[in-house]
């Protein structure tokens, strides 16, 4: 199909664990989809949702994402970390990104992306030049993840973090996708800031509007293990090719272009 | 071909949807290589009289050879009998669709099994959505309830002859076989919309546990964009047999097309 030519990069996405090791079945599983659907990379991470992990814990999950990535060289992955540890979470992102060449940094709703308890993580993640990716949404029933950011959270966090790559995870996470869009109306043009497609709700217009809020260069193509509908929701949006390519791959490789750390 | 078993037109309240008009609706699908559709009237879920969406569908597709109409009623309200045999007779509807979530019953209270057994007495199929858009995400007025595949199973096994289309379900093998790999509700149909293909191979493996015969292709347009489905269906590691029942074959059984 057309869009392989793109070199599509899955910019959130996971792989499972079992006992403190790699699900090699599950990643070969990802493996193989990646490759029936013609995406070149899948960035992955293997977040905990408890409340407070501690890093004997983040750290394990970062050990698994090492086993993928020598698994296959098609996993790039991400480091997460608990920033409610501070100084335990810039050790393992030393760990992770600096020594075994991780990405960036994933954040789960152990914190809104906006809370001061951030800043070591989100200074550290700047100085390396690498993205933080925040898991986000904004659900109907706010009682379920209490701590979830949503589009509010986010231009706060660019304000604080400004040196900082922020990704706002799923747009399609299930959530009220248009009240985010509505609130990122407001982003500044300076933001360093970006939103990934992924997640299962595969709404009419969904990426579309996302393109036409935040512009092409802002959107970066991921599933979050919804493949089909992370690429199909992508290819339905009436996009040129030029923004296509932007969303496939061109905004990650400019991401990553960015890193200090080499 | 490709048959679609899961579209609806007509104003949904809640978001702008493009394409819900019938006539953008077909434009779409057949934009997507779509050859039919069995298509609902979304007004069908929020009218009291909900026949009178099905007479509404039944005006918009009378010169639409495309589409396949499938009533929705609501066993609460009066003369929903009469209804559904006008449906099957003169409106020349292919199925019956029921949305307990929103006419607010319960699919194991009497009224369902009766209005399924009313479909099995006129060989109409009755599709049933575990959901029509995803509830996370949804407007304070609509419905949160999401049927499960378990409670729609036991209204099957109470009706026999029933033939019922889950439609915007994920379905996994462990929720329809027995501890011995007997398929547990043999009155049950799924569409493919939410199910794994590539990753995970969910529509191959039940086609090999469950048999192909038990899926159908649908997109549950226009909410949702089509390619996904499409790409589900390609992705798909079954045999080009099984494709084949899947794309279109099944549908055009059941709805005796």
């Amino acid at each position: 199909m057309e869009y392989r030519k793109y070199n599509p990069v899955d910019f959130h996405n996971h792989v499972s664990g079992r006992k403190g090791k790699l699900d090699r079945q599950d990643a070969i599983s990802r493996l193989k989809a990646a490759e029936i659907l013609g995406i070149e990379k899948i960035c992955i991470s293997r977040p905990l949702t408890g409340d407070s992990p501690v890093p004997d814990e983040f750290c394990a999950c970062n050990d698994i994402i090492m086993d993928a990535m020598k698994l296959s060289e098609r996993f790039i992955g991400f480091c997460f970390v608990n920033p409610g540890y501070a100084r335990e979470s810039i050790k393992e992102m030393e760990r992770c990104i600096v020594r075994h060449k991780m990405a960036g940094v994933k954040l789960y709703h152990q914190y809104f992306i906006c809370d001061p308890a951030l800043y070591p993580v989100m200074e550290y993640a700047a100085e390396l030049g690498i993205p933080v990716l925040m898991h986000a949404g904004k659900l109907s029933d706010s009682s379920i993840q209490p701590r979830l950011s949503n589009a509010q959270h986010f231009l706060k966090a660019v304000k604080m973090f400004p040196k900082t790559t922020i990704v706002q995870g799923h747009i399609g996470g299930g959530g009220d996708w248009e009240w985010n869009l509505r609130v990122l109306e407001a982003i500044k043009p300076e933001a360093r800031f970006y939103i990934d497609t992924s997640g299962s709700v595969i709404d009419a217009g969904i990426v579309k509007r996302t393109a036409e809020t935040l512009g092409a260069d802002r959107v970066l193509f991921a599933t979050d293990g919804s493949m089909e509908e992370g690429l199909g929701k992508v290819l339905d949006a009436g996009l040129s090719g030029r923004q296509l390519k932007k969303i496939f791959s061109g905004n990650f490789n400019s991401i990553l272009s960015a890193r200090r750390c080499k | 071909m490709i048959f679609d078993i899961n579209t609806s037109t007509g104003h949904w309240p809640f978001r702008r949807v493009p394409n819900e008009k019938i006539s953008e609706l077909e434009r779409l699908l057949k934009g997507k290589g779509i050859g039919g559709a069995a298509v609902v009237n979304t007004h069908g879920l929020f009218y009291k009289n909900c026949h009178d969406a099905n007479l509404e569908l039944s005006g918009a597709i009378s010169d639409r050879p495309f589409f396949a109409g499938v009533a929705t009623l609501n066993p609460l309200y009066p003369a929903w009998e009469r209804d559904l045999q006008d449906c099957a007779g003169k409106l020349g509807m292919k199925g019956l669709r029921i949305v307990p979530q929103y006419h607010n019953y319960q699919l194991s209270s009497p009224c369902a099994r009766e209005i399924l057994a009313a479909a099995v007495s006129l060989s109409l199929p009755v599709f049933i959505p575990v959901r029509v858009v995803d509830v996370r995400q949804r407007h304070w007025l609509d419905t949160g309830s999401v049927l499960g595949i378990k409670e729609i199973g036991e209204l099957s096994l109470s009706v026999p002859g029933s033939r019922i289309i889950v439609t915007e379900c994920p379905v996994y093998s462990y929720q329809v076989l027995s501890k011995n790999n007997e398929f547990l509700y043999p009155g049950l149909y799924f569409e493919i919309s939410r199910m794994g293909s590539a990753y995970g191979q969910e529509i191959a493996r039940l086609a090999g546990q469950i048999g192909a015969e038990r899926l159908l292709f649908g997109s549950g347009s226009p909410f949702k964009e089509v390619t996904p489905a499409l790409l589900k269906l390609k992705s798909a590691g079954c045999t080009d047999q099984d494709k084949e029942k899947i794309s279109h074959g099944n549908s055009r059984v059941l709805l005796g097309l």
